[in-house]
């Protein structure tokens, strides 16, 4: 899972003007070309330091992402969800692993990414800092912001940077499962009792806006990143993804008779695109810079995961270990 | 704090100002991890695991590289294990461009062979050389496995650096068409939908 859009603020680079020109003409040509980026080609600071960070909030979104669901494993309804719920945390950790070597191959080391998330430096995507207070909410989690992250997937896997590329193709299959499984599990839930059906509406009620926040800042109001589009870092504007996640699941939520809490959430027929009421974006940067509902519980489950584990991890390294830049 | 998870509230956290940076290779080495998908198929580079050793690597690797699909096979090897040759821009063939020089003569071993034929796609094992070097290596696998087809890049290890599976134990993949409940297709509701609407408009 993953919210991208909060992650393009600017970054203390090297200035692209200051990169050698020749050498960032054969970048510049390769991407145009459409050819990948591998680990061991020449490239410009920015792109690196970019594609650090993205990639990293992507691992850390993974891993936080599996803590609202996880704690649902116990007491998803009946043996299959849980099952099923088991499978897709589990997914969910190992795309962490995926993204965490693929921003590894750049040149930060996964313990310098776990120090940077559990000391609340890093960030990751904001929706996670919301609480999963029902079984509805969980229901809505893997539904539908795996949606919004497979919208978010999509995009960046005809990026430029071949590690990244082959850790989201990998990925994006096992979220087709996650979204079957969700949309399941949300129908059970619309077309049940009364009380299933309200509980489906107040976890939708409840999660819409964090929802709307998912892709982040309005293009209006955005940093500008016309760069990193053209170096195929950044896949396609906030605004144009947020876009085409309504229209591929507003009608859905509609069919199953559940409303969605925005009067003026309408699709305008002329232009296109879905007219909504515009999201509050200081609360956005209020809880993405610590203040919201579960940022504390979120880290702090990282931190007993770094705490106890700490014995563990230190009885099986091997003195004789060294550490060597993986290869792709 | 009083937490939605249960396990915050009873375990004993350290205070956040104790938090120290982690050490060097705590999360420890990386293994490159190849997967055979099936038995007619060649491995091909998948991958990184972070492990303290072998054995681990390969468990860890097949948590992560065969959850779905099919998989007949699953090696792993130290990521300071392969040798990497460069490589070549505009298409140009590894093997004609480049010429490997000064590395250490030993006794006579095996190497696996990795070529990379696209940009963007993966390693594929290609086959075995006898070598005293990796110099030699590369130069008889040029002798052996350089065809028509364009070769950008020449991985090569050790065979006894690489935990290959033992051909006997191949039941150990034949556990995916238990494991439905991975998959998409299990989650079909088309019907309940369409029964729902009927039931309704
Ligand atoms: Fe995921
Ligand atoms: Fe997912």
């Amino acid at each position: 899972m993953y919210g991208g859009g909060n992650t393009f603020e600017k970054l203390q680079t090297k200035n692209v003007e200051d990169e050698d020109p020749q050498l960032l003409a054969v970048f510049e040509a390769r991407i145009e070309r459409g050819e990948k980026i591998e680990p061991s080609d020449w490239m410009p600071d920015l792109y690196r330091k970019q594609l650090i960070r993205m990639i990293e909030q992507h691992a850390h979104s993974e891993i936080i992402g599996a803590l609202p669901e996880g704690t649902w494993v116990t007491r998803a309804p009946g043996f299959k969800r849980k099952l099923a719920l088991m499978a897709k945390v589990q997914d969910e950790v190992g795309h962490a692993q995926l993204l965490y070597s693929a921003a590894e191959t750049l040149g930060k080391s996964r313990e310098q990414m776990i120090d940077d998330l559990i000391s609340g430096k890093s960030k990751y995507s904001n929706i996670f800092n919301y609480p999963a207070y029902t079984w509805a909410d969980s229901c809505f989690i893997s539904w539908l912001v795996d949606a919004g992250a497979i919208v978010n997937q999509t995009a960046n896997s005809r990026g430029s940077y071949g590690p990244y590329c082959r850790a989201l193709e990998r990925i994006c299959i096992e979220e087709s499962f996650h979204l079957k499984y969700g949309h399941h599990c949300v129908i059970h839930m619309a077309t049940g009792t009364t009380i299933q059906r309200k509980m489906m509406q107040e976890a939708i009620n409840r999660w819409w806006k964090p929802m709307m926040h998912f892709f982040g800042p309005s293009d209006k109001i955005s940093a500008h990143t016309e760069i990193l589009m053209k170096w195929k870092v950044k896949m396609d504007t906030n605004d144009n993804m947020r876009n085409q996640f309504l229209d591929m699941y507003v009608p859905k939520i509609w069919e199953l008779g559940i409303t969605v809490p925005d009067p003026k959430l309408k699709k305008n027929n002329e232009s296109g695109r879905w007219e909504y009421t515009e999201p509050d974006w200081d609360e956005f940067k209020r809880v993405i810079n610590g203040d919201g509902p579960c940022n504390a519980e979120r880290i702090a489950v990282r931190r007993m995961a770094e705490q106890r584990g700490r014995w563990v991890r230190k009885a099986l390294l091997s003195p004789k270990s060294k550490y060597v830049t993986p290869l792709a | 704090m009083e937490s939605l998870d249960p396990r915050l509230n009873r375990v004993n956290l350290e205070d956040k100002s104790l938090l120290k940076p982690k050490v060097a290779l705590d999360q420890f080495e990386t293994y490159e991890t190849f997967v055979q998908t099936n038995e007619n198929k060649p491995y091909q580079h998948e991958g990184v695991v972070h492990a303290p050793n072998e054995d681990m690597a390969f468990l860890f690797a097949k948590e992560q590289f065969s959850r779905r699909g099919t998989c007949s096979g699953i090696s792993v090897c130290k990521t300071e294990n392969v040798i990497v040759s460069p490589t070549t821009e505009n298409g140009k063939n590894i093997y004609d461009e480049y010429e490997p020089h000064g590395s250490e003569l030993h006794e006579y071993e095996k190497y696996e062979v990795f070529h990379l034929f696209r940009r963007g796609k993966q390693h594929q094992h290609i086959g075995q050389v006898e070598a005293s070097s990796y110099d030699e290596a590369f130069n008889k696998s040029k002798a052996i496995y350089n065809n028509d087809k364009t070769v950008l890049n020449v991985w090569l290890v050790k065979t006894e650096n690489i935990l290959f599976v033992d051909e006997n134990y191949r039941d150990i993949w034949h556990t995916l068409s238990e494991k439905q409940f991975r998959e998409a297709t299990a989650y079909r509701a088309l019907d309940k939908i369409k029964k729902f609407k009927e039931e309704n408009s």
